[in-house]
């Protein structure tokens, strides 16, 4: 299955996947594939989470108690998992943008040093 | 909030769900919509597996993996419930004896007495081995010595048993009691739980009478009440008043009601007691003063005593022999108990490897049959880390089992064994199950457990052996052998057990069938006190009186005063009397011969049924002031007068006890012989006098055809009548008199008996599983032989054989290891018997008869193999 993955999709950075799971549930409650779908359409269909892999970290999210679960009754009338931030869910969320932010700025100067612009 | 493996899939479902609408709505066509959104998810399996392995550890998955093995086990153990059930109950009454059997033990012999300073404690014992006597006791003089002459002791407390007929509790009745002077608590180093106990105030011929109630008494008859302080007793003539409760501890050296001081008892106050050497009836109790060993004190002690001995040698004979002993008093108290204990702890071990062994057998046999079913499983892909788990889950299942009944049975067994032990030493009264033991035992079940898993072989990874071809079972050399070992050791053991008890059971029927001389069954015993020394007129009017009363009762054939129930008096009046007869002069150095002194009332032999073998009987006339006269036993006209006649002829007692004058009695007539110390009679030699010369007796014996017990209320209310605070207590024919004189024996007989039973039921089930198993493992062989001509009867007879093999084997090897062992264990502990021929040729029989019925359940069975059925088989 991995070889019919789109040649031009980026591979998405070590850690960030769970960053990206907070962002999208900011806007509120979310299933899994809804999750999956807004991280797509927001990048431009170039980030396509496998949800394989979505799934067991929002489990993780959720026992470390940055989302909470239940069950309900998607607008397509499926019965699906609704995830939710927590409060400490949005603490994490801004820890980790800021660490984005750091992150990407550091990598930035490396790449494009202030002398040769 | 961990969710379920349900919620996960249902997560999955919901997700995949989603998907495929979504694209169906986007105008795809389902099934490709289907494979699009499985593709987009990934393996489900792993996403789920990793899912799981957020919330789940590792360990929780080989739990619960093991929660259905186990599940598995009690399925597959359901199926053989016979044997799951055989494991199960011997593990269990080889956890629950042992467990019972050890804390007993424990409780008795190991751990220490509530005394203070116990191990500076010590018991000191006078015998005279040469009389036969065990224990002399101790006269006031000799104390006196050994107060004023040692100094390794540092304090001597001094203890006597008196009767007291009490009044002032309740109804009228005898309590045993302690007479001590006031150093007897101080140096036990008891306490009081209740007031105070008696000390030094309360010596002297002018104290106060005091008493101290036992905490066993205080507790079942005055149920704690504390008012009980201050209480006037009436001891016989004596008051004495209740000063305090005694804290709980082991009563020794007697189980008394009261302890009391000196003065309550007029005996303890006259001459006889105050200056008689040889008037012993006191134990002694030591304190070994500071820095003194035990062994230092012993040999201080002993110097004393032999110094009193050289100094005083018409109190001491030398054929005597006197001797004194020094023991730790824990020792003293818990060495009656030493032997039967070590004894029941040897056969619960016994019992306990017979039942390991057996369990082993049953377990191996079982895997061996599993070979074809685990060769199956490895061929399906079972790792061989998983066929082990199902091994192990399946002994856990077993053993935990047993383990668990093994702690359920362990309390009722503590109850029985303690109540036991109870006949040997008082400490076993406060048994209480020892947890400690029953982890261990319950440990030791869950090692075999794991051990038993790993009995059976895996197959090879590569299954190519027999064990896929074939269903039926390969019984290798190896495995065989290793079976018929284990059973022929079980027999061995068993026979053992078997042996020991047929030994004791022998015993016990010889001492209840052996004729005692008595008319056992048609005598009713009571006893009915007068208080200590009274010798008066007055005393001996009033038996009279009751004699004849009770003589007018209906259905009384006979009745009699004596001075001693036969075998319950037994020890109460020491090693006998010295005496003399008329023509009879004692060699040089030899001892003067000892009778036992007996006062009767005329008519005496007739009730108890004692024939009169030639003279006269005593009559009414045989009274004071009249000529002195005497009845002897058989023995004593035989051994004093081997050459005539001992009727009309004198004896005199020599004994100090009598004063100096020597007072001739005419003998008048010779009775059989009877021994009324011991239940196996020996000869004895007895002196009979008249009650109403000699002083009253204190026993009355009623002779009846009808039930002797419907006697005993018509005689007390006599009793009442003429002396309405008269103890009237005991009543017992003399036949149950010697019932209770042998129940320790009884017992014994019964327990080993019964540890014995459980061996042989356990070899039995050994014997026979194991020839079941090779029967079976032989069907073919079997049906090969009858198919080419063997008779059914021939099959029977060679497997019955071989079951007679393993029990003669055992048999031998369990005579030559008893033997052995009965050997080193005579080395080690005193007065081992060992059995007689009667008691081995009977347990072999019994041992052999049950093999044979245990055999020929596989044996029938091998000689009805159906041909057909065997061949096809394979």
């Amino acid at each position: 299955m991995a070889k019919q993955r789109d040649q031009q999709r980026l591979e998405l950075l070590q850690g960030t996947l769970d960053m990206l799971i907070l962002r999208t549930l900011q806007w509120g409650p979310q299933h899994g594939h809804g999750i999956g779908q807004a991280i797509r359409s927001q990048s431009d269909e170039l980030l396509k989470v496998e949800t394989g892999s979505l799934s067991p970290a929002m489990h993780r999210l959720e026992k470390r108690g940055w989302l909470k679960s239940e069950w309900g009754v998607s607008e397509a009338n499926q019965k699906a998992k609704y995830y939710q931030l927590t409060a400490a869910g949005k603490a994490q969320l801004s820890r980790e943008r800021d660490r984005w932010s750091q992150l990407v700025g550091a990598i930035g100067r490396i790449m494009n040093p202030a002398g040769t612009e | 909030m961990r969710p379920e493996q349900r919620d996960l899939d249902d997560e999955i479902r919901g997700h995949l769900a989603l998907s495929i609408q979504e694209r169906i709505e986007r105008g795809a066509d389902p099934e490709a919509a289907r494979l699009a959104a499985l593709r987009e998810f990934g393996y489900v399996p792993a996403a789920r597996e990793s899912m799981r392995a957020v919330w789940y550890s590792r360990w929780f998955d080989m739990a619960q993996a093991l929660v259905q093995d186990l599940r598995v086990g009690m399925r597959s153990l359901w199926r053989a419930k016979g044997l799951a059930a055989t494991v199960v109950v011997t593990l269990a009454l080889g956890i629950g004896a042992n467990a019972a059997i050890f804390s007993v033990v424990r409780t008795v012999l190991l751990s220490p007495l509530v005394n203070r300073d116990e191990a500076r404690l010590i018991y000191i014992r006078q015998s005279a081995p040469g009389l036969g006597t065990g224990n002399l006791t101790f006269s006031v003089p000799e104390i006196a010595d050994f107060k004023s002459r040692t100094t390794s002791i540092s304090a001597f407390g001094d203890f006597s048993t008196v009767d007291f007929t009490m009044v002032g509790f309740g109804e009228p009745r005898i309590v045993k009691a302690g007479v001590v002077s006031g150093s007897f608590f101080e140096v036990m180093g008891l306490r009081p739980v209740l007031g105070r106990l008696l000390d030094t105030r309360d010596d002297g011929l002018n104290a106060a009478g005091a008493a101290v109630l036992t905490n066993r008494f205080w507790i079942n008859s005055f149920n704690r009440d504390p008012s009980v302080i201050g209480k006037t007793l009436k001891l016989g003539a004596r008051t004495a008043t209740v000063v305090g409760v005694l804290e709980p501890s082991v009563p020794y050296p007697a189980d008394t009601e009261i302890i009391a001081n000196v003065v309550t008892s007029p005996h303890h106050l006259g001459a006889t007691m105050i200056s008689g050497r040889t008037h012993r009836m006191t134990e002694l109790f030591g304190r070994l003063a500071p820095g003194v060993t035990l062994a230092e004190g012993r040999a201080e002690l002993v110097a004393v005593h032999a110094a009193m001995v050289s100094e005083h040698p018409d109190s001491y004979s030398a054929t005597a022999g006197m001797q004194l002993t020094a023991t730790p008093l824990r020792d003293q108290i818990t060495s009656p108990a030493r032997t039967i204990l070590l004894l029941l702890l040897a056969a619960a071990g016994v019992v306990f490897i017979i039942a390991c062994s057996n369990v082993a057998n049953l377990i191996l046999a079982r895997s061996v049959r599993r070979e074809g079913e685990l060769a199956v499983r490895a061929a399906l892909g079972a790792s061989r880390g998983a066929l082990r788990r199902t091994l192990l889950a399946e002994s856990l299942v077993l053993c935990g089992a047993g383990a668990v009944l093994g702690v359920l049975l362990a309390r009722p067994f503590v109850a029985v064994v303690a109540s036991f032990a109870a006949r040997f030493s008082v400490r076993a009264l406060d048994v209480t199950l020892d947890t400690s033991v029953l982890w261990v035992g319950a440990g030791l079940a869950m090692a075999a457990a794991v051990l038993l898993a790993y009995v059976p072989r895996l197959p090879a990874q590569t299954p190519t052996g027999p064990g896929l071809v074939s269903a039926g079972v390969r019984l290798t050399p190896g495995t065989n052998r290793r079976l018929r070992v284990f059973a022929t050791m079980q027999i061995a053991l068993s026979f053992v057990l078997l042996a020991g008890a047929g030994m004791l059971v022998a015993t016990l029927l010889a001492r209840q069938t052996a004729s005692t001389g008595y008319d056992t069954r048609r005598v009713l015993a009571l006893d009915v006190p007068a208080p200590l020394g009274d010798y008066s007129a007055k005393a001996i009017g009033f038996y009279q009186e009751i004699l004849r009363r009770v003589a007018e009762l209906p259905g009384v054939d006979g009745v009699a005063v004596g001075s001693f129930v036969p075998w319950r008096d037994a020890g109460s009046f020491g090693p006998g009397v010295s005496f003399a007869v008329e023509g009879l002069v004692p060699a040089d150095g030899e001892e003067e011969p000892r009778a036992r002194l007996r006062i009767v009332s005329p008519g005496f032999f007739d009730v108890v049924g004692v024939p009169l073998l030639a003279g006269r009987a005593f009559t009414a006339d045989d009274r004071r002031g009249r000529e002195a006269v005497v009845i002897v036993s058989h023995s004593v006209a035989q051994r004093m007068f081997p050459n005539g006649e001992a009727l009309n002829r004198t004896m005199w007692w020599t004994d100090p006890y009598f004063g100096k004058a020597v007072v001739p009695r005419r003998i008048v007539g010779v009775v059989a012989d009877v021994d009324d110390e011991n239940v196996v009679r020996a000869p004895a030699l007895t002196v009979y006098h008249p009650f109403q010369q000699m002083g009253v007796a204190g026993r009355v014996f009623v002779r009846t055809a009808g039930n002797p017990y419907a006697l005993v209320a018509p005689v007390r209310r006599v009793v009442r009548e003429l002396a309405p605070n008269q103890p009237v207590e005991r009543p017992a024919t003399l036949e149950d008199v010697r019932a209770r004189v042998l129940t320790p024996e009884r017992l014994n007989a019964f327990v080993i008996s019964g540890f014995a039973g459980v061996a042989l039921l356990i070899a039995m089930v050994g014997v026979a599983g194991v020839l079941a198993f090779g029967v079976s493992a032989r069907t073919r062989e079997f049906g090969v032989r009858l198919a080419i001509g063997s008779t059914p009867r021939s099959l029977l007879m060679s497997v019955l054989s071989e079951g007679m093999a393993i029990v003669t084997i055992g048999i031998a090897a369990g005579i030559a290891g008893g033997y052995a062992c009965a050997g080193i264990a005579a080395s080690y502990v005193a007065g081992i018997e060992l059995p007689g021929v009667v008691p081995v040729l009977a347990a072999a029989a019994v041992l052999g008869s049950a093999a044979i019925l245990a055999s020929l359940m596989p044996a029938a069975r091998a000689s009805r193999v159906d041909v057909l059925q065997a061949l096809r088989s394979e």
